[in-house]
């Protein structure tokens, strides 16, 4: 689709390296951003249903700490996030309304996977208590012994899978 | 000493100020790596592009080391650093599931953030998908709070688990990463399309991995668990050192201010 190349990965490996060191070294936690969506969720629920929100356990622990639900650490994180690929797309001339599929799949069929997808991302994230950032990359630095399983359980997961989905990517 | 924030440098709102600026970096990098585009992160699947594991591996290869060269060095209290709890048995359905759902839908959540700022459709689908699927988790959350919580094996690293120090953990996380790389640049030598994948001189690669090699192994040697390390010893005052001993990890910084710092969760 587009010719443009990216940067060389092992280079945006060590500046992402870097981001992860310094968030450690000034906030003593790592990144991530599943959360910020279970989030958005809770914040919505609450305020249409209130007591229907309070009532379940999962989401009321989101409402523990005495400030609005949205008023969180990561959530301005993944609002930093937005901004930066923003930027990043500006200046690589990225910006582009499209939607990103292989040749062989419809428009329909993509955007129905893409739901289905994140539907069964947003749910396995929370079950295992974070995503690719937040579990992934920020447990592995720390040498934690679940986050190391949760890596290579996602790599399993997408490879095995991989089959199933080739005509929706190639 | 870091963690500044435990430390009580800053307080909860300069901290999301700082959020936004991390998280900038972030967006930037991964958008810069391609990673806003789902047909590049998944092409790792069908061995023809790689970026994924190369940033992946590099990002956490550079911060183990930071961190635990800050360790050994006084400049950073790793107890203070909110250690992952493990629970293995959601862990290891989980992420099969977010697995699967990284091929089905092309995002994982942070780059489909990325994406949907860079204008795909998807990427903002994807998003929506995420919201439900969390709100249908936390509506099921009743039935599987047992598994939710099954296998519980609390704040524990690799080198715990495994009964060596970390430091040669880490020597053996470089081995890995650095034999991952070799494997997958011939894998991509043969599956990818050359048009596409960036240009990398292999004197920078080779140059790479022997730094992360030797910078590993001094670190096996160098000990980061060792139970006084001098350069711990020199930072910490006496009265520092007091606290130390009868502070585990769950007490909180000592705030000039009398805020509290709350334990967050991991993601």
């Amino acid at each position: 689709m587009d010719k443009s190349r990216y940067s060389n990965p092992y280079l945006i490996g060590v500046f992402l390296g870097l981001v992860l060191l310094f968030t450690y070294y000034t906030m003593g936690r790592g990144v991530g951003s599943s959360s910020s969506f279970a989030r958005v969720g809770v914040a919505a629920v609450a305020a249409m249903a209130p007591e229907h929100a309070g009532s379940n356990t999962f989401m009321s622990a989101f409402m523990q700490k005495g400030r609005p639900v949205l008023m969180e650490w990561l959530i301005f994180l993944s609002l930093g996030a937005a901004l930066g690929g923003l930027f990043s797309a500006f200046v690589g001339r990225r910006l582009k309304g499209e939607i990103a599929r292989g040749p062989a799949v419809g428009v329909n069929g993509r955007l129905w996977l893409a739901l289905a997808g994140g539907i069964l991302s947003g749910f396995a994230a929370r079950l295992a208590r974070g995503c690719t950032s937040g579990q992934a990359l920020t447990g592995a630095p720390e040498l934690a012994l679940g986050s190391w399983v949760f890596m290579f359980c996602i790599f399993a997961g997408a490879y095995g899978a991989a089959y199933f989905f080739r005509k929706e990517w190639l | 000493m870091g963690p500044l924030y435990k430390y009580g440098w800053f307080d909860f709102s300069y901290s999301l100020q700082l959020a936004v600026l991390i998280g900038f970096c972030f967006g930037l990098l991964l958008e810069r790596a391609g990673f806003g585009n789902p047909r590049k992160l998944t092409a790792i699947f069908y061995l023809r592009d790689f970026a994924v594991l190369k940033v992946m591996f590099t990002a956490i290869v550079v911060c183990m080391l930071g961190l635990l060269y800050f360790s050994v060095l006084g400049w950073l209290d790793l107890e203070k650093i909110y250690l992952l709890p493990t629970f293995i048995w959601p862990q290891i359905v989980g992420g099969l599931a977010l697995g699967v759902g990284f091929i089905m839908g092309g995002y994982c959540p942070t780059t489909s953030v990325v994406a949907t700022v860079s204008g795909k459709l998807d990427g903002l689908v994807f998003l929506a998908g995420m919201v439900i699927g969390s709100l249908i988790f936390a509506e099921l959350f009743p039935l599987l709070e047992g598994f939710y919580n099954a296998g519980a094996m609390g704040a524990i690293r690799l080198s715990d688990f495994f009964g060596i120090q970390s430091g040669i953990v880490a020597f053996l996380v470089c081995i890995m990463a650095v034999g991952a790389f070799w494997l997958v640049e011939r894998v991509e030598k043969r599956f990818g399309d050359p048009e596409t994948l960036p240009e990398g001189g292999s004197k920078f690669k080779t140059i790479g991995a022997i730094v992360i090699l030797i910078l590993g192994l001094a670190l096996a040697f160098l000990n980061p668990d060792g139970p006084a390390s001098p350069g711990q010893e020199s930072v910490k005052g006496a009265d520092a050192k007091a606290t130390t001993l009868d502070a585990p990890r769950s007490q909180a910084a000592p705030a000039a201010e009398g805020f509290k710092i709350v334990h967050d969760e991991g993601c």
